[in-house]
């Protein structure tokens, strides 16, 4: 057994943290190389997964889901009761969220979501999350004064209507299914899905723009 | 473990960052990072817990200045040393001093869409009936243990009501030690003025909690 054995995780923090180079792009490159010469790593790999996060996954994955639940009503039911299930029907849009719990806003009650332990996000339909999303501001206030959260996000959200805050404390992810904004009729898919943002989907953001649209 | 990282209420941390620009990375280093912690081989036992945890034990100062794709590899360069795998001298010089770890081939490329498509790890499992129903009032555990919990500090000694029965799941408490037990899991809503009366306060928090946290209320 080795002495690192010993040692609590706090204490092999404190002395790598002492240890390795400030900035972190230099951290980076000697965690890369040492995995390479470890057997650990395929750097490929990493350009596979660096692109598809860049490229594929992301908001637009989320906007999608959104777009095709406001034109089909049957779409929409399955995606409440089974969201893990429901986003399979769209191809690559939705792959890869264990545990999906789609929570609908309405005219009487928004949703927003959090997680006050670290920073869980359904990164496969969402993209990574914003910093914001994992800073202590965020994650301290959004449970304890959610709407001060919402007047810094530019929106006010009347005394009436009922807000519920998700706190992600589980491997269940939260995706917000944001209301259908007016001056949308007619519209198909793939121009409804141009309108939805990352924070409408979080609940930051409450009230969409059809002048955002692609025409 | 009462550290850091359970932010939930904490007061004094100013204003949320709003103008952050909507991309997925925003330098080089950040993408690679992330890249890095998708592609490496992870030893046996490093559950999302036992990362968790081992997040947790960042010292406070560094938690909450670090960049937060630093913070995922000091973590994971934590779990290599404490799992045997390399030194902190290899770490910091970035080269192998012990020779290759022997976890196997590392993924390739094709991994991606692979692990993508599998939805990743599922984390129900086969169990019994819970204990609570819908409606059911709940009252938390007021107090926890050093280790891994997913209780946060804030919402401790509160009533709150089943708002679904979500299945059963593996426990992240014992998960986080190496040991994989599952328990039904609740969403439970709680009044914001019952956890901070008098402030004003009118909207619900939901929190997804483990049976072993509550009590009937």
């Amino acid at each position: 057994m080795s002495d690192d054995e010993h040692k609590s995780a706090g204490e092999v923090h404190h002395e790598l943290h002492s240890h390795l180079p400030p900035e972190p792009g230099l951290r980076v490159k000697a965690m890369e190389s040492l995995l390479i010469e470890k057997g650990m790593l395929d750097p490929d790999t990493v350009d596979a997964w660096v692109e598809t996060y860049s490229e594929k996954i992301g908001p637009k994955c989320g906007a999608r889901i959104v777009a095709k639940a406001w034109c089909d009503d049957a779409f929409k039911a399955r995606l409440l009761e089974n969201g893990t299930e429901a986003v399979k029907e769209l191809d690559d849009a939705g792959w890869a969220v264990a545990h999906l719990k789609v929570i609908e806003n309405t005219p009487d009650i928004h949703n927003m979501v959090v997680c006050t332990l670290c920073s869980c996000y359904p990164h496969a339909i969402l993209g990574p999350p914003p910093n914001w999303y994992k800073m202590a501001a965020y994650r301290s206030r959004a449970v304890r004064d959610p709407r001060g959260v919402l007047d810094e996000f530019g929106m006010s959200l009347a005394e009436d209507i009922e807000l519920l805050v998700w706190d992600s404390t589980s491997e269940l992810r939260y995706l917000v299914l944001p209301e259908r904004p007016e001056g949308t009729q007619g519209w198909d898919e793939e121009r409804l899905a141009s309108i939805v943002t990352r924070n409408s989907m979080i609940g930051t953001q409450r009230v969409l723009s059809p002048d955002e649209g692609a025409a | 473990m009462d550290g850091i990282h359970d932010l939930g209420g904490r007061q004094g941390f100013g204003k949320v960052d709003v103008e952050e620009p909507e991309e997925a990375f925003h330098s080089d280093w950040e993408a690679r990072a992330y890249g890095i912690v998708r592609a490496m081989t992870k030893a046996p036992g490093w559950t999302i817990d036992k990362f968790r945890f081992t997040r947790e034990q960042i010292d406070p100062a560094v938690y909450l200045t670090r960049p937060y794709y630093d913070q995922w590899l000091q973590s994971y360069a934590a779990l290599m040393v404490g799992s045997d795998v390399a030194s902190v001298e290899e770490i910091a010089s970035g080269h192998s001093i012990s020779g290759p770890a022997r976890l196997g081939s590392p993924p390739g490329p094709a991994s991606v869409s692979a692990e993508r498509k599998q939805a990743l790890v599922m984390f129900e499992r086969p169990g019994g009936a819970p204990a609570f129903s819908v409606k059911d009032k709940v009252r938390t555990k007021s107090h926890a243990h050093g280790g891994h919990t997913r209780l946060p500090s804030y919402i401790r000694g509160h009533i709150g009501e089943i708002a679904h029965v979500r299945g059963t799941f593996i426990f992240p408490d014992d998960s986080a030690t190496g040991l994989e037990r599952a328990e039904p899991l609740y969403t439970v809503a709680f009044k914001a003025s019952d956890i901070w009366p008098g402030e004003g306060h009118a909207h619900l928090v939901l929190l997804d909690l483990w049976e072993s946290y509550l009590d009937p209320a």
